[in-house]
C-alpha cells in the first residue's frame, strides 16, 4: 500500500487530455492541450518570491490544511528509449532481422498529472494513522478531492475543463469519483519529517532463513539418502528413523511451503506503511515554524534579563502563543515567514 | 605514485597564493580588445612573461610575477569558435553581475524592478562592465602582477612600475585597440586595482609583511591542498588539515588534482566537463575575482555593543568580551589560534603565553608566531568532535566555508563522531587567492575609506564550489542548523542578524545570540575568469582553438 506512508496519502492521477481544438478567452483557436498548460502557467504558485509576494495572490492550495506538496504536469508521452537491446549472438540464432522496426509504445493521448503529498486525515487537525484500510484509504482520498472542490471549485473546472470525462463532473462528490477513476498507484513516496530515525520494520532474517533451509536440509538428506538406497535418512538417522522416499516426498512440500510463506511474508513486511513522524501533519508542521520564529525572538529579547524577568515573561509567551494549540495562532500555509504580510493566522 | 603535473604549462598563480611567497603587493589590471587581430597579437606578446608554476630557484624567483585570466566577453571578442564558447559553464558565460541573486549580491527580497540600482555602490569598472546595451567597457582580460618589495618597507620594487610602464607600452604598440580600462576604486580613476599585505612595523623601523586582513583577523591559513601542487615532502605536512580526511588508517590526504586544475580527475573520479576542444582547457581552471569591501567601523561598533551585553551575561570583562565574541564569530582567535584546539579565553592567553607569543622582544615572539602559523597546529582539527560546537560556534566563518568532517553522512546533530571524514566537503572546496586592499596599515579605516579583500578564487567549477559555498553556506544556514542565518563575517545582515553562540551546559551560563550584526563584508564588483594553460594561451594568440 505505497499511496499511504508515514501518515501521509501519496496521491497520484493520470486524467487524459481531450484532444481536438477549443478557444482561448480570446476566441483565438487552440488546442485543449495548449489551453490547459496556459490555465497552469497562470496558476498562482505560494507566495514565496518577491514577485508572489508583491501580487499578494496565493495558491489555491493554500486554501486547505492538508497539502504538503502538489503539482500538476502536462505528460506528452512516454519517453522513447530505442530499441530494447539483446544479446547479438542469441538474435542472430533466432534468425531476428536488426533491420526490422521493434513496436514503440505510445500514449493514447496527452495527460495531465497531478501529484499530492497530504495528511491522510478526514478532517483537518486531525492526528496521522499509523494504518489505514484500503476503505479508509478510499476516505482519505475523497474526502481530499472535495475537499479541494469546496476551496477552488473555479480552478478545478478551467483545470479539468480541459480532460476526457470531466464534463459530467457536476459536484464535490463527481470530482472525488473523477480522481479515483483517474488514480494510479503511487510506487514511491517519500518525505522527511523525520526528527529522529523512525523504528523500522526490520526483516527477521534469521528466523526466516531457519525456516527455509531446515526442511531443505531435510529434504537434501532425504534425497542423497534416495540415490545411495540407504535404509534411513544419512545424518537423520541418529536420532530418527525416516525412510528417504517419504521424507524426500514431505520434505519437497514442506521446502515449497516454506519458501512460499517466507516470500509473503517478505512482500508483506515491505507492505507495511511507516509510523508517521511525531509532527508531521501540516497543521503541526506550520506551528512549529511559527514557533520557532517566535521563541527565538523571544530568546533574543530576553538575553541579560533576571530568572524572574524570564520566568514571567515566558508565561506570557506561553498564553499568547498557545504551543500546544495547533491550529492557532500559526503560520498560514504558503507564505515564507511569518514576518511577511497576511502571514499569520490568529 | 603522484603523477607529476606539467608545472610549465599551469600559470603560476594556481599553484601558488603569491601573497604568502613574499610577493606581498599587486596591481590588478583590466583590459579591453576593440580588436580581435590586435588582441591575437597583443596575447602572443604577453604569454611570454607569464609566470608559470614551475618550481622556483632562488635564481629563478622573479621580482615581479604576470598572469592573466579572460572573461566570456573576452574569449567572444578574441574570436573562439562557437562550438567551444557554446560549451563554456552557465555562471561564466553569465558573469558574476547576472549571478546576483545566487550570491546573495542584491537584495533577494525585492523584485528587480524595485532594485534596478542595487550595484551602484560597485566600483565604475565593475558597473560599466556586462552592460547589455553597450558593451565597450566589457572586461576582458585580467592582468595580475605580485611584487616583491624593498626590504624594510612596504614599498614595492622598481621592477613592478617598470613592468607596468611595459604594459602600457604594448597597449600603445597595437594602437590601444587593447586598453587599459582605468575606471577601478570608488571613484574610477584608477588605472589598475592595487592590493597589499598590511604590515607591522618593528622597533627598529623595519616594516614586514604580516597575514592579517583589516579586521585584524589572521586571513588565509587552511588553503586546500591537491595532488601535483607541492613535492611529496612539502604536501606530507602542508596536507595536514587542508586536504581530505577519508578515515584514520589513511589521515590527511591532498585533494584530487582535478578539483582545481582542469583535464585531471577529480573526487568524483571523473575529468571535469569541459569545452570543445579538450586539449584547449587542459591545465587551466577558473577564476572568481571579487572585491570585497570590510566595513571596518561597523564591524566595531557591532562588537563593542554586543560585548557589553555579552559581558553581562557571561560575568565577563569588556576585553574579554569584545575578542571572545570575534572568536566565536570567526573560529579562530585574531592571531589564528583556532577555538577547536584552543576554545576558551583562559587556555588561548595561556596558550599564546606557553608559545611565546607575547615574548617582549619583538623579533623573538614574530618568530614564536611565523613558526606557529608554519607549523601544521593551526590547521590539524576536525568538528565530529564538536558537534554542537560548544568549542566552535557551527555557524562561525570558518566552519561555513571548509566544513571539514561535519557533514559526514553517519553524523547525529547531538553526539560526537570520531570516525567522521570530509565526505561531502572535499567537492566544495576553493584555492584562495588575493591581498587586502586600501592602507598597508591596520586600524586606520572606517566604513566609507577604501579597505578589504581582493578575493580570488581559483576552482574547477565555480558553480559546484564557489557558488555553493556562497550560496548555500555562506548566505544561508540550513545545513549548520541556524535556519537563515548567514555567515556572521561575510553574511548578508539586511534582514538575518543573528549569529547563535552555543554553550557548553557544564559551565552553566547560557548560550548567546548575536542579534545586531550588520553586513561588515560588501561586494564593490568583480567577475569570472578562465585562467588558460600556456599552451591555451599560446593556440588563442594564433588562432587555432580547433574544436573539430
Amino acid at each position: 500500500m505505497p499511496n499511504l506512508d508515514t501518515g501521509h496519502y501519496f496521491l497520484t492521477t493520470l486524467a487524459p487530455i481531450k484532444t481536438g481544438t477549443t478557444h482561448d478567452d480570446r476566441g483565438v483557436c487552440v488546442s485543449f492541450e495548449q489551453k490547459l498548460r496556459m490555465t497552469l502557467a497562470t496558476l498562482p504558485t505560494a507566495v514565496q518570491s518577491p514577485a508572489t509576494e508583491k501580487i499578494q495572490i496565493n495558491s489555491p492550495f493554500s486554501r486547505n490544511l492538508r497539502t504538503h506538496l502538489c503539482r500538476f504536469m502536462v505528460l506528452d508521452d512516454v519517453i522513447y528509449n530505442g530499441r530494447v537491446d539483446q544479446n547479438a549472438i542469441a538474435a542472430s540464432a533466432k534468425g531476428a532481422d536488426p533491420i526490422v522496426p521493434q513496436k514503440v509504445d505510445r500514449l493514447n493521448a496527452a495527460y495531465l498529472m497531478f501529484a499530492a503529498d497530504i495528511d491522510a486525515v478526514t478532517e483537518d487537525g486531525d492526528p496521522l494513522p499509523e494504518n489505514l484500510t484500503e476503505q479508509e484509504q478510499h476516505a482519505v482520498r475523497d474526502s481530499y478531492a472535495r475537499k479541494l472542490w469546496e476551496t477552488m471549485e473555479p480552478e478545478i473546472r478551467e483545470i479539468y475543463g480541459n480532460c476526457f470525462g470531466f464534463d459530467q463532473v457536476n459536484d464535490a462528490n463527481g470530482f472525488a469519483n473523477y480522481l479515483q477513476r483517474c488514480q494510479v498507484e503511487t510506487t514511491m513516496p517519500f518525505n522527511d519529517y523525520w526528527i529522529k530515525a523512525p523504528k523500522f520494520h526490520s526483516l527477521p532474517v534469521a528466523a526466516l532463513a531457519a525456516l527455509v533451509l531446515i526442511p531443505l536440509i531435510v529434504t537434501l538428506l532425504a534425497l542423497l539418502g534416495w540415490i545411495l538406497h540407504t535404509e534411513y535418512v544419512p545424518v537423520l538417522h541418529w536420532f530418527l528413523n525416516w525412510t528417504p522416499g517419504w521424507t524426500l516426498l514431505g520434505g519437497l512440500i514442506l521446502t515449497a511451503l516454506a519458501i512460499w510463506k517466507a516470500y509473503t511474508y517478505v512482500l508483506n513486511n515491505g507492505n507495511k506503511p511507516l509510523p508517521p513522524g511525531k509532527y508531521a501533519d501540516l497543521p503541526s508542521v506550520l506551528k512549529s515554524i511559527y514557533l520557532q520564529q517566535n521563541f527565538a525572538d523571544f530568546v533574543v529579547d530576553m538575553q541579560s534579563k533576571s530568572d524572574t524577568q524570564i520566568h514571567k515573561a515566558f508565561g506570557e509567551f506561553l498564553d499568547q502563543q498557545k504551543p500546544s494549540d495547533k491550529l492557532k495562532p500559526s503560520q498560514v500555509p504558503g507564505v515564507i515567514s511569518m514576518r511577511r504580510k497576511n502571514a499569520i493566522s490568529k | 605514485m603522484t603523477r607529476q603535473l606539467n608545472l610549465d604549462d599551469i600559470q603560476g598563480n594556481v599553484t601558488r597564493s603569491y601573497g604568502r611567497f613574499s610577493f606581498p603587493c599587486a596591481r590588478y589590471f583590466f583590459l579591453h580588445i576593440d580588436d580581435t587581430a590586435s588582441g591575437r597579437q597583443f596575447l602572443d606578446e604577453l604569454r611570454a612573461k607569464v609566470t608559470t608554476a614551475a618550481r622556483w630557484t632562488p635564481e629563478s624567483k622573479p621580482k615581479v610575477t604576470l598572469n592573466v585570466g579572460f572573461t566570456f566577453t573576452g574569449l567572444h571578442k578574441l574570436g573562439l569558435p562557437t562550438r567551444t564558447l557554446k560549451d563554456m559553464p552557465d555562471e561564466f558565460v553569465d558573469g558574476m553581475k547576472a549571478r546576483a541573486f545566487v550570491l546573495g549580491d542584491n537584495d533577494t527580497t525585492k523584485v528587480s524592478s524595485e532594485d534596478d540600482h542595487w550595484c551602484k555602490h560597485w566600483d565604475p569598472i565593475w558597473q560599466t562592465n556586462r552592460l547589455a546595451h553597450d558593451p565597450r567597457e566589457n572586461v576582458h582580460l585580467w592582468v595580475s602582477m605580485n611584487s616583491q618589495v624593498k626590504p624594510g618597507t612596504d614599498q614595492p620594487v622598481d621592477d613592478l612600475e617598470k613592468q607596468t610602464e611595459w604594459l602600457r607600452k604594448l597597449c600603445s604598440k597595437y594602437k590601444n585597440q587593447v586598453r587599459i580600462l582605468a575606471t577601478n576604486g570608488q571613484n574610477g580613476d584608477q588605472e589598475y586595482q592595487a592590493a597589499t599585505a598590511l604590515f607591522e612595523t618593528l622597533p627598529n623601523g623595519d616594516k614586514i609583511p604580516t597575514p592579517k586582513e583589516h579586521f585584524g583577523f589572521t586571513d588565509g591559513i587552511g588553503d586546500p591542498v591537491f595532488e601535483g601542487q607541492h613535492t611529496d615532502e612539502v604536501t606530507a605536512q602542508a596536507v595536514v588539515g587542508r586536504g581530505k580526511w577519508m578515515g584514520a588508517d589513511t589521515g590527511w590526504q591532498p585533494l584530487a588534482t582535478g578539483e582545481f586544475i582542469l583535464g585531471h580527475p577529480d573526487e568524483s573520479q571523473e575529468l571535469p566537463p569541459t569545452a570543445m576542444p579538450p586539449g584547449y582547457m587542459h591545465n587551466g581552471t577558473f577564476m572568481v575575482y571579487r572585491k570585497l569591501h570590510e566595513n571596518v567601523s561597523s564591524f566595531n561598533d557591532v562588537i563593542d555593543q554586543e560585548a557589553k551585553s555579552f559581558a553581562s551575561v557571561m560575568g565577563v570583562s569588556q576585553d574579554e568580551a569584545e575578542v571572545t565574541l570575534q572568536a566565536k564569530m570567526i573560529g579562530r582567535w585574531p592571531d589564528g589560534v583556532p577555538l577547536s584546539k584552543v576554545p576558551t579565553y583562559k587556555e588561548w592567553q595561556s596558550f599564546r603565553q606557553q608559545k611565546g607569543f607575547d615574548d617582549p622582544d619583538p623579533l623573538k615572539s614574530a618568530k614564536a608566531y611565523n613558526n606557529y602559523l608554519k607549523s601544521t597546529e593551526a590547521t590539524d582539527f576536525r568538528y565530529g568532535d564538536d558537534m554542537m560546537g560548544y568549542k566552535c560556534p557551527a555557524s562561525s566563518h570558518l566552519r561555513r566555508v571548509n566544513t571539514r568532517d561535519y557533514l559526514d553522512p553517519l553524523n547525529q546533530p547531538t553526539g560526537d563522531n570520531p570516525n567522521a571524514t570530509t565526505q561531502l566537503n572535499k567537492r566544495r572546496r576553493i584555492l584562495r587567492r588575493g591581498l587586502p586592499y586600501g592602507s598597508s596599515e591596520l586600524g586606520v579605516g572606517n566604513d566609507t575609506s577604501e579597505q578589504g579583500v581582493i578575493f580570488m578564487v581559483l576552482c574547477a567549477n565555480i558553480f559546484r564550489q564557489f557558488e555553493f559555498v556562497q550560496q548555500q553556506w555562506i548566505q544561508y544556514g540550513l545545513d549548520f542548523n541556524v535556519g537563515n542565518n548567514t555567515c556572521p563575517l561575510l553574511g548578508n545582515h539586511d534582514h538575518h542578524k543573528r549569529h547563535v553562540i552555543p554553550s557548553d551546559p557544564a559551565t552553566g551560563k547560557p548560550p548567546y545570540v548575536m542579534s545586531k550584526l550588520k553586513t561588515f563584508v560588501e561586494t564593490r564588483g568583480g567577475d569570472y575568469f578562465f585562467i588558460p594553460s600556456v599552451t591555451a594561451l599560446r593556440m588563442m594568440a594564433m588562432g587555432i582553438v580547433d574544436p573539430t
